[in-house]
């Protein structure tokens, strides 16, 4: 699998905190990849660095093999990379359909166009339903969803998810898992972050382990599952008896 | 007042009924000069267009793209003086003045859109705030080009010629249609600004900037884009002001209070929304004008002329117009959030969904206003 995404020896310092120190790794086309590792491993700073919102203190984010790092976020979507936000961010008093539609507009200039493409997304993510009514009245399972709509809605050929399933009941969160393998058989290349270890072991074909801003294994999900260091992150050092 | 509830549930896209009712009601209101012409009635109506024409300037920046500028005195006092000194000082005629006044204040909008565009929220709003307040006290010092506190002092305008007509600004009427059309240009660019994609960028970047940024939204050029269109419109309106009251100085041209009106005006009527600073503006001006001067009531024929009422607030309220400003204020935010026009909204929603009750219940919940 030719990669998609390149992220090289990518360090970002808050002050003297390094909240992502030397990570490394590639994504293949067409592939789901789970970022993992324990709250504060850096996960999101690393998602806020490859989609520009922060510019990396050192290394270098390729996507389609260029380089973006320092492309501002608007930038990068159009180059057809979208993420969600782990916190959602719904346009509270806009509809749910003229929300997917603000995504949509980033590919076309027509309004009518946007309005095709957001129904059709909505119907994607089972939220038809809910077209006239405003962002901010959705429950949060909806929300969640409006969120990856709204995402797909630009086009991306790359989608990165911030704990989608947070907060989410067994349901929702199934149907999620669903929707995310379906995407996977369009073609479109994900990098997830969860913490629902059942969920990231089912969706990804390989498994990157974050722990203190640094990436600590990466491979397929059963090896990193085993792998002592990753045990070590999560549950602590063994106490001998 | 049909056609004013029908537009408020204009749907997404052209619809012609809401477009007719629409010219219906701007032709109406052309009329009104061949019904009337006492000086004081006119008056009225050309405070209410120019603080229409303030009020939805505002409304794309402010409405729209949710940047609270408490500062287009700076684009207001912009328009007037450039208008006034290129008409006394190189005897420009004013109706091409107020095309070099409108390039000025987007250039003026650039530079400050640059500056203040780095804030966020509440720290925007000083920003904006204190680049008014620059500009004035610029105006009030630079006496060489001002003419500082003195003022300007417009002795004649010249007529506008056209290979068609000639108009001489003599009287109240001529300022009536120029600023009825002011006020119909700005209103229609509301509408363009709403049905547009420009408007749901605007509209995205106000919920959420950093959502609207990962979306492929540039909010910087975007923001600017939305300063640019509101300050060349109340440029314009700055420059047909001082036009028609003839004389500006810098408190009247660039104070606060120009920009807190043009805020008002749109909290009052409903913010982001068509109609709301038309409503706005008549609510305000019909308080602050009747709280100034209360014989237009007389003149209106709405009271008598021995009318306790206007003696009253002739003797007692005189200057009390602020006070009551911030009283509606205060109470507007208290309890209609969304303006006038969002209590009218409300009103309309319930009386459907009483009429709705009526009927057997339906299979799905009802959406929600939009």
């Amino acid at each position: 699998m030719p990669p998609i995404l390149e992220i090289k020896n990518v360090s970002k310092h808050f002050g003297g905190l390094a909240a992502n120190s030397d990570v490394s790794f590639d994504v293949g086309l067409g592939e789901i990849v789970g970022l993992i590792g324990p709250n504060g491993a850096g996960k999101t700073t690393l998602f806020n660095c490859i989609t520009g919102y922060y510019p990396p203190t050192k290394g270098d984010v390729l996507f389609k093999g260029a380089r973006i790092n320092g492309l501002q976020p608007d930038a990068v979507c159009r180059l057809g990379m979208v993420r969600t936000w782990q916190k959602v961010r719904p346009l509270a008093k806009m509809t749910v359909l003229d929300n997917v539609m603000v995504g949509a507009l980033a590919r076309t200039h027509s309004l009518t166009v946007a309005r095709q493409v957001a129904r059709e997304q909505l119907r994607v993510v089972r939220l038809e339903h809910r077209t006239s009514f405003l962002a901010g009245g959705l429950p949060i399972g909806e929300r969640k969803k409006l969120e990856v709509a709204r995402a797909l809605a630009t086009r991306p050929e790359m989608l990165l998810l911030d704990e989608v399933m947070g907060g989410l009941n067994q349901a929702e969160s199934e149907e999620i898992i669903l929707l995310i393998l379906d995407l996977k058989k369009l073609g479109l290349t994900q990098v997830v972050i969860e913490h629902d270890m059942k969920a990231i072991m089912r969706l990804s074909d390989r498994l990157v382990v974050l722990n203190s801003g640094e990436k600590l294994a990466e491979g397929p999900p059963r090896e990193v599952a085993t792998n002592k260091d990753v045990v070590t992150a999560y549950l602590g050092e063994a106490v001998d008896a | 007042m049909r056609a004013l509830l029908r537009s408020l549930r204009l749907p997404r896209g052209y619809s012609t009924p809401a477009f007719l009712a629409y010219l219906a009601v701007i032709l109406l209101v052309a009329l009104v000069p061949q019904v009337s012409r006492k000086p004081l009635i006119l008056h009225m109506w050309i405070m209410v267009f120019l603080a229409i024409a303030q009020g939805s300037a505002w409304n794309v920046v402010g409405g729209y793209a949710g940047q609270y500028s408490v500062g287009h005195a700076a684009y207001f006092g912009m328009g007037a003086y450039i208008t006034m000194l290129l008409l006394e000082l190189f005897q420009v005629a004013p109706w091409y003045g107020i095309l070099v006044a409108v390039a000025g204040s987007v250039v003026l909008s650039l530079i400050i859109g640059t500056i203040t565009f780095r804030l966020r929220g509440p720290y925007f709003v000083l920003a904006s705030i204190s680049m008014a307040e620059i500009i004035r006290l610029a105006a009030l010092h630079f006496k060489d080009v001002t003419r500082g506190a003195e003022g300007i002092l417009l002795n004649s305008i010249p007529p506008l010629e056209t290979p068609w007509f000639v108009v001489k600004f003599l009287g109240k009427v001529p300022f009536f249609y120029a600023s009825l059309g002011l006020a119909v240009i700005i209103i229609s660019v509301n509408w363009l600004v709403q049905h547009s994609k420009l408007g749901y960028t605007f509209q995205a970047i106000r919920e959420d900037q950093d959502a609207a940024h990962s979306l492929g939204i540039n909010p910087t050029l975007h923001k600017n884009l939305a300063l640019m269109i509101s300050a060349a419109f109340t440029a314009s309106a700055g420059g047909l002001f001082a036009l028609y009251v003839r004389f500006i100085d810098p408190n009247i041209a660039f104070g606060i209070d120009v920009s807190v009106q043009a805020v008002l005006i749109c909290i009052i009527g409903g913010i982001g929304t068509i109609l709301g600073p038309v409503v706005g503006s008549v609510v305000l001006v019909l308080l602050s004008e009747t709280l100034r001067n209360p014989k237009w009531l007389v003149q209106a024929g709405l009271m008598g002329d021995e009318s306790t009422t206007v003696a009253f607030i002739e003797a007692h309220l005189s200057n009390a117009h602020v006070l009551f400003y911030g009283v509606l204020v205060v109470v507007v935010v208290l309890f209609a959030p969304d303006g006038f026009l969002g209590l009218l909204r409300d009103a309309t929603n319930r009386v459907k969904k009483r009429a709705a009750a009526r009927r057997p219940p339906p299979s799905q919940p009802a959406p929600a206003a939009e």
